[in-house]
C-alpha cells in the first residue's frame, strides 16, 4: 500500500471519531475549548506514532501469547512520558487535560493499531498509520472543540468573537453540549459519506 | 469528605458517564438491550471495586514507599489486565453460570476508561481506603445506572422512526446528551 | 524451556525496559517538573500581592493554631520585600456549587485585600467558572480588611465586590473564603 493511502485511510476514510467511533471518551471529554481539543489529539498522535514505531519493530519478537499485555506495557510507557513531559512544559494544558492524559492508555484506537497494523506491517507504514490515525483524531477533537467554543463560550482559542452583547449558548461547554453535538457532526459526517458512495457507484 | 456525600456525587451529580464521560464505549456499544446492559454493570462493578481495592494498596504500600510514581499507569493498567483474567479464570472454575451470564463482558473491562479511571482517582482525591470503596461502588452504580437508563430508552427507539441520517449512534449520542441534561439537574446537591 | 516461564521471561523484560526508560525520563523531567511547579505557585502569589518579592511559609505552630479555629485553612504564607513584612497570603477551601473551591487570598501588612485567586474548582463552564475571570477577581483589589465583602450587581460601597450572574452559590462561596481570610489577619496575623 502507498504511504498516501495509508495516511489518508486513517485521516479520512477510516477516521477513528467519525467513522470508526472508538476513542470516544476523551473526545467528549476535553473538547470545552478549541485549544483543549487540539492539545488531546496532539498527545495521542505523539503516543500512537511511538506505540506503533516500537510494535512494528518488536512485531517478531513478540510471542502471540503475550502481545496484548505486551502492547499495554509499551503504550503505557509512552503516555507516561508524554504525560511527564506536558507536566514539565505546558503545565496549564496539562491541568485541563487532567485525568485524561493517563487514560490514553486505555484509549481503544491505540491498542486497535497495535493490533491491526502496526503488528502486520513494516516500520515506516506503522508510523505513516500511528500519524494519519493520530491527526484524524485530532482533526475530529478540534472541530468539536471550536464548534462547542464558538457558539458555549463566543470564542476561538481564547479570542473574543462577538461583542459583549452577544449571549453563548452555555449548555455547548456543558456536558450534554458535548454528546448532542457530536451526534450531530456524526450524522452530517454518514450523509456525506453516503451521497459519495451513491455518486461514485453510478 | 463523607462517604454519603462520596456516593451522591459519583452516581449522580458526577455521574461517571454522563458528566465526567467515562466509560463512553460500553455506554454506547452494549446499551442496545437492558439485558446486556445490567450484566454489564454488575461485572464493571465487580472488576472496579476489586481493582480499586488493590490498586489502593499497590500505591500506598509499593509506590509511594520507593518515589516510583511515576510507574503508577503503567503498573495500574497491568494490575487491571491480570485482575480481569484471574477474575475471569476463577469464575469459569467455581461458578459456570456466573460465568455464562457475565463472562463475555470480562475481557471488554479492561479497556473500559472507569476502571482506571476510578482507580487513578481515588490517589488523586486523597482518598483513605473506606473512601476509596465508596467511590468505586458509586461509580460503578453511576455508570451501570446510566447504561441501564439508555438502554430503555434505545429499546424503545427501535420501534421508532429515526431520520435516516440519525440512526445508530448519533441518535444515541443525542439521547445520552438529553439524559446528561436531565443530570444537570442533580448539580448542587454536593 | 517451559513455555509459560518463557513468555513470563520475555513480558518481563519488555516490562522492566519500560521501567528503565520511565526512570531515565523521570529523572530528566522531575527537576523541570519541580522548577514549574515552584513557579507557578510564585506566579499565582505574586500575582494577589504584587509588592511581595519573597514568600516564606509562616511558622508551623501559629498555622496549626490557627487551623483549629478555621479549618478550612490549607497554607498561608508570608510576603517580604527585602526584610520588611509586606503581607500575607491565605489559602483556603470552600463548599462552591460543584464541589471544593480552593482560593487563594492576598492581604497587605496596610490592611488591605491585594487580590484574589480562585484555584482548583469543579465549578459550572460559563458560570460559576467566571470566578476565575479578572472582572470577577479584580473586583476584590484595594477593599478594606475590617469590613465584611458583599456581592453586587453593579459594586459602588467600598465593600461591595462583582456578583457572578447566575452563579450565586459560586459567589457567595468565594465571598466566604475571602471572608475568612480576612477575619483570620484581623484576629491572628494583623499586630
Amino acid at each position: 500500500m502507498k504511504l498516501s493511502k495509508i495516511f489518508y485511510n486513517g485521516f479520512i476514510k477510516e477516521n477513528p471519531i467519525f467513522v470508526q467511533l472508538i476513542g470516544m471518551c476523551s473526545v467528549l471529554a476535553v473538547t470545552t475549548s478549541a485549544i483543549n481539543g487540539l492539545a488531546m489529539g496532539l498527545a495521542v498522535t505523539g503516543v500512537l506514532v511511538g506505540s506503533n514505531l516500537v510494535i512494528s519493530l518488536l512485531r517478531k519478537v513478540i510471542p502471540e501469547k503475550i502481545r496484548i499485555p505486551a502492547f499495554v506495557v509499551v503504550i503505557a510507557t509512552f503516555v507516561t512520558i508524554v504525560e511527564m513531559f506536558m507536566k514539565a512544559y505546558t503545565q496549564d494544558l496539562y491541568n485541563a487535560l487532567g485525568i485524561f492524559i493517563p487514560l490514553i492508555v486505555v484509549n481503544c484506537i491505540i491498542l486497535a493499531r497495535a493490533e491491526a497494523f502496526a503488528s502486520k506491517n513494516g516500520v515506516l507504514a506503522s508510523i505513516v498509520d500511528g500519524l494519519g490515525m493520530g491527526l484524524g483524531y485530532t482533526l475530529a477533537l478540534l472541530i468539536l472543540g471550536s464548534l462547542r467554543e464558538i457558539l458555549g463560550a463566543g470564542s476561538i482559542f481564547g479570542k473574543q468573537l462577538f461583542s459583549p452583547s452577544f449571549e453563548p449558548a452555555l449548555i455547548f461547554i456543558m456536558p450534554p453540549g458535548a454528546f448532542i453535538l457530536l451526534g450531530i457532526l456524526i450524522a452530517i459526517f454518514n450523509t456525506i459519506r453516503k451521497k459519495k458512495a451513491t455518486t461514485e457507484s453510478n | 469528605m463523607s462517604i454519603f456525600t462520596i456516593l451522591i456525587s459519583t452516581i449522580f451529580v458526577n455521574n461517571f458517564v454522563l458528566a465526567r464521560f467515562l466509560g463512553i464505549c460500553p455506554f454506547l456499544g452494549v446499551s442496545n438491550k437492558t439485558e446486556t446492559a445490567t450484566g454489564m454493570s454488575i461485572a464493571v462493578t465487580f472488576v472496579v471495586t476489586l481493582s480499586s481495592i488493590i490498586t489502593y494498596g499497590i500505591q500506598k504500600g509499593l509506590l509511594e514507599p520507593f518515589g516510583l510514581e511515576y510507574l503508577q499507569t503503567i503498573v495500574f493498567i497491568l494490575v487491571i489486565a491480570a485482575l480481569v483474567q484471574f477474575v475471569e479464570m476463577v469464575m469459569k472454575k467455581t461458578s459456570p453460570t456466573l460465568y455464562s451470564a457475565l463472562g463475555v463482558y470480562l475481557p471488554l473491562i479492561t479497556t473500559n476508561c472507569v476502571v482506571l479511571g476510578v482507580a487513578i482517582l481515588n490517589i488523586q482525591e486523597g482518598y483513605n481506603l473506606v473512601q476509596t470503596i465508596f467511590n468505586a461502588v458509586g461509580a460503578s452504580i453511576g455508570f451501570g445506572l446510566a447504561l441501564v437508563l439508555i438502554s430503555g430508552v434505545r429499546e424503545e427507539l427501535e420501534f421508532n422512526d429515526v431520520p435516516e441520517a440519525l440512526e445508530g449512534f448519533p441518535i444515541a449520542l443525542i439521547t445520552a446528551g438529553l439524559m446528561s441534561i436531565a443530570f444537570l439537574g442533580f448539580n448542587g446537591l454536593v | 524451556m517451559n513455555e509459560t516461564l518463557k513468555l513470563g521471561l520475555i513480558l518481563f523484560i519488555i516490562t522492566a525496559i519500560s521501567a528503565s526508560v520511565l526512570a531515565v525520563s523521570n529523572n530528566i523531567t522531575a527537576p523541570k517538573i519541580a522548577e514549574a511547579d515552584k513557579l507557578a505557585d510564585q506566579k499565582a502569589k505574586t500575582e494577589i500581592l504584587p509588592q511581595g518579592e519573597d514568600f516564606r511559609p509562616l511558622d508551623e505552630e501559629r498555622v496549626n493554631e490557627i487551623k483549629k479555629e478555621y479549618p478550612n485553612v490549607l497554607e498561608i504564607f508570608e510576603a517580604y520585600k527585602g526584610e520588611n513584612l509586606v503581607g500575607y497570603t491565605i489559602k483556603n477551601v470552600v463548599k462552591g456549587y460543584g464541589g471544593d473551591i480552593e482560593i487563594m487570598t492576598g492581604i497587605s501588612t496596610e490592611g488591605k485585600i491585594t487580590g484574589i485567586k480562585v484555584l482548583n474548582h469543579s465549578e459550572t463552564p460559563g458560570l460559576g467558572e467566571n470566578a476565575t475571570k479578572s472582572y470577577f477577581s479584580d473586583s476584590f483589589r484595594d477593599k478594606p480588611v475590617d469590613e465584611e465583602l458583599v456581592s453586587a450587581k453593579e459594586p459602588k460601597g467600598d465593600n461591595e465586590v462583582q456578583a457572578l450572574t447566575s452563579a450565586t452559590t459560586t459567589t457567595n462561596a468565594v465571598l466566604d473564603g475571602v471572608n475568612s481570610a480576612r477575619e483570620i489577619y484581623n484576629s491572628k496575623l494583623a499586630d
